[in-house]
């Protein structure tokens, strides 16, 4: 697979993807211009394209710059933090240790938020979504902890954080409607965060709209 | 003065990967085992979201999840570096780092801790990741390069820790005939000098293993003071 610009960068990716919603959010940040290719997850079958470019994970998100393969969602970001430096807004912090409060919250949202999300939307029964539910809810109250009183989760600056939760808000109507409950009751900090970043001209252009995001959930988690 | 700290447990790979970055860098620290069936008020504190080993405690700041800290070693300590300089590489490497610890990792525990109706299956999805890391190490001497870097660190569980284990156990995942080249990774890594001096006591490993297929009783207490997922859970 080859590039005709030397310079040129591809993004890889599927409409509901949160973890490719991140990448293509950084590059927006960032002003740098891309071109989208989208991967029909829907359909179990992976493009040439991605079984050339990942063939060892077979997944999306893939950044493809100067024709070659970036994966794994996190390490794209750090990819593009990186390559995008000077001149361009920072997305992870500058000092050690809050860069690595960064990396751990991240690390929080991909292991622990996203497959207690999954758990909740696949649950059967109402205790075991009640459960679940409790448990999404702990874990987004969690991260309003850490947001406090900012702005951002990068404090004053929309940062990496900010970059790596925000495309699950795109779902939260989606947990609203499953559960019955209302996310500006439990997590009121969060809701405004996401109203904050919703302003974002980055990530009003990649959030896809709610009401298609809960309708793909329901068809992949086999919801009623 | 710089003052570190590592809270770990002597078996624990994750602990492990901090202590070979440690070592490496030349850094002095103060290592605290961890009863884990009585933590201890400390780690409790130091890391209150998931109350876990590894925790790295620098001047008195902690730091928890081992690729996490080992970012931050890197980060902190510029010498002898772990990861490369060149932003492709480094992602690179961060893939990989990330298909060991939670693709190879998973696969290899799930085969020692098999019953006998699950172990071909176990060992089947462990060959397959397996080959999948010798395709990655190619001619290479480590992942790293011409020295071990974040990928090796990470892989530690492989490089000895296994091989222990599955000899005790008299089972037959990584051999030397399947996988030469990561055989022969593996023999360069455990002579490596910060490595050699991190390894767990092998008699220890052998004694803290029993003979395969163990009761369920004698499996679960072992997996929570490991803190690590049940067989069916990775």
């Amino acid at each position: 697979m080859r590039e005709a610009n030397n310079s040129s960068v591809v993004v890889v990716d599927f409409w509901g993807n949160g973890f490719g919603m991140r990448v293509r959010i950084a590059l927006e940040e960032k002003g740098i211009k891309y071109e989208y290719r989208e991967e029909d997850l829907t359909n179990p079958q992976r493009s040439q394209l991605v079984l050339d470019m990942n063939p060892v994970r077979k997944s999306v998100p893939i950044l493809i710059h100067r024709g070659q393969p970036v994966c794994d969602s996190a390490a794209i970001l750090e990819y593009i933090d990186e390559t995008w430096k000077d001149g361009f807004p920072s997305l992870l912090p500058r000092d050690p240790y809050d860069r690595a409060i960064a990396r751990f919250w991240t690390d929080f949202v991909d292991n622990k938020v996203f497959s207690t999300q999954a758990m909740f939307l696949r649950s059967k029964g109402d205790r075991a979504k009640e459960e679940s539910k409790n448990e999404l809810i702990g874990e987004l109250k969690q991260l309003e902890a850490v947001l406090g009183d900012e702005q951002y989760f990068g404090g004053a600056n929309f940062g990496y954080l900010d970059v790596v939760l925000i495309p699950f808000s795109s779902m939260f109507y989606g947990y609203e409607s499953h559960g019955n409950f209302k996310l500006e009751e439990e997590c009121p900090k969060l809701s405004d965060w996401v109203k904050r970043c919703l302003a974002r001209d980055s990530v009003r252009k990649v959030l896809p709209d709610s009401v298609e995001m809960y309708e793909l959930h329901k068809k992949f988690y086999g919801i009623e | 003065m710089e003052e570190v700290k590592l809270f770990g447990y002597w078996v624990s790979p994750f602990c492990r990967s901090v202590e070979i970055a440690l070592k490496i860098k030349g850094i002095q620290y103060e290592y605290i085992e961890e009863d884990l069936t009585n933590k201890s008020p400390q780690l409790l504190q130091y890391n209150p979201v998931y109350k876990k080993i590894p925790v790295l405690l620098h001047n008195g700041k902690p730091i928890a999840e081992s690729m996490v800290i080992l970012e931050y070693i890197d980060e902190t300590w510029k010498n002898n570096p772990i990861l490369p300089k060149d932003p492709f590489e480094k992602a690179r490497a961060r893939f990989w780092a990330n298909f060991v610890d939670q693709k190879c990792f998973p696969a290899l525990w799930k085969t020692i801790w098999s019953t006998s109706e699950q172990y071909e299956q176990n060992k089947a999805e462990a060959l397959e990741r397996l080959k999948v890391l010798e395709n990655e190490l190619g001619g290479k001497r480590f992942f790293g390069g011409d020295s071990i870097g974040m990928v090796d660190i990470v892989a530690n569980f492989i490089g000895f820790s296994f091989r222990t284990i599955q000899e005790a156990l008299k089972l037959d995942v990584f051999t030397e005939d399947n996988f030469p080249k990561l055989w022969e990774w593996a023999e360069n890594f455990v002579n490596c000098s910060p490595v050699k001096k991190c390894l767990p006591p092998q008699d220890k490993l052998i004694a803290n293993f029993p003979p395969a297929y163990m009761g369920k009783t004698l499996v679960s207490s072992f997996q929570s003071r490991l803190q690590l997922p049940p067989p069916g859970g990775c």
